[in-house]
């Protein structure tokens, strides 16, 4: 744990220093471009989260083990997490690029609804306070909810967005610069880092919690 | 295009302030539950949101916070007292 903690500190000082120390200013759109680096990362450690809870979700279903739900609730806690921070900073780059800080279009519309599904899942498992029916309920409202991931993805290419199409995450190879690309990718390492010790200290602290109801 | 630094200051600065405050939050509920372990208190449910469980295998209705009510609940859980013992209406 300790580890996994100084490594992600030692990866948001990178990300940092990349974001702002060696990243050039985009020529079109200037340093406000820089909110790419926290606003991409965010998403993407937020769908790796959501993967993680679908994926527990699942192996709680199957065997019934009190683990696998403690890995599920906390991936989705921190995927709730980082995909609020998504949608902030995009909104505060929306506003001095597209002229508003939020738009009805596909893509912002259907991260909404899945950050809203995940909101239920959380509010569902405070709700009820049998353990293991709120363990099941939530369980199931964690796969519908993460099956959404997909239609936010695609949601660029199926309807007419005011959103841009993924740089990095389609077919063939990347457009961007190589040093922007580099740091994206680092500011992801160091977001991703983030999630995992999140993920592990949420997990230990609903064991504990555990134990404190036993 | 101009830089807009204040909005590159306010799309970091948001996202260190919910990542520090959650982070913050873990820290403590686990120092807690930590101390709650150790002084042996294992007995008292608690839950995430920091009430406790009630759980009571008699019939009559508990608070969650423990409070006596002001008069004792009618066999038939109304509030009000059992028709029998009211007052004729005038």
């Amino acid at each position: 744990m300790t580890v996994l903690g100084w490594l992600t500190a030692l990866g948001l000082v990178a990300g940092l220093v990349m974001d702002f120390g060696i990243a050039p200013r985009e020529m079109t759109q200037g340093n406000v471009q820089r909110i790419m680096y926290v606003h991409v990362p965010a998403v993407w450690v937020a769908y790796l989260a959501f993967i993680v809870g679908l994926i527990g979700s699942i192996a709680y279903l199957a065997r019934r083990r009190p683990g696998a739900d403690r890995i599920a609730h906390a991936a989705c806690e921190v995927g709730t997490v980082f995909l609020g921070v998504n949608i902030a900073t995009g909104a505060i780059w929306g506003k001095p690029t597209w002229g508003t800080w939020w738009t009805w279009d596909a893509r912002l519309t259907s991260v909404s609804v899945v950050f809203v599904m995940f909101l239920a899942y959380l509010l569902l498992r405070g709700a009820i306070d049998d353990e293991e029916r709120a363990a099941r309920y939530s369980a199931v409202l964690g796969i519908v909810a993460a099956l959404n991931i997909p239609l936010v993805h695609f949601s660029v290419y199926w309807w007419r967005t005011l959103h841009q199409p993924p740089s990095l995450l389609k077919p063939g190879s990347s457009t961007m610069p190589p040093v922007i690309l580099t740091a994206l990718l680092v500011s992801f390492a160091a977001l991703a880092l983030l999630g995992a010790y999140f993920i592990v200290r949420r997990a230990r602290v609903l064991a504990l919690e555990q134990e404190a109801l036993a | 295009m101009p830089d807009n630094w204040s909005f590159v200051a306010a799309a970091y600065g948001l996202a260190a302030v919910v990542f520090i405050a959650y982070g913050r939050w873990l820290r403590r509920r686990e120092h807690e539950l930590t101390a709650l372990s150790a002084s042996g208190a294992h007995s008292q449910a608690v839950r995430s949101d920091n009430t406790q469980a009630v759980r009571s295998d008699n019939s009559q209705a508990v608070r969650s916070d423990n409070t006596p009510r002001s008069q004792p609940l009618s066999k038939t859980g109304h509030p009000r007292p059992e028709p029998s013992k009211r007052p004729p209406l005038q």
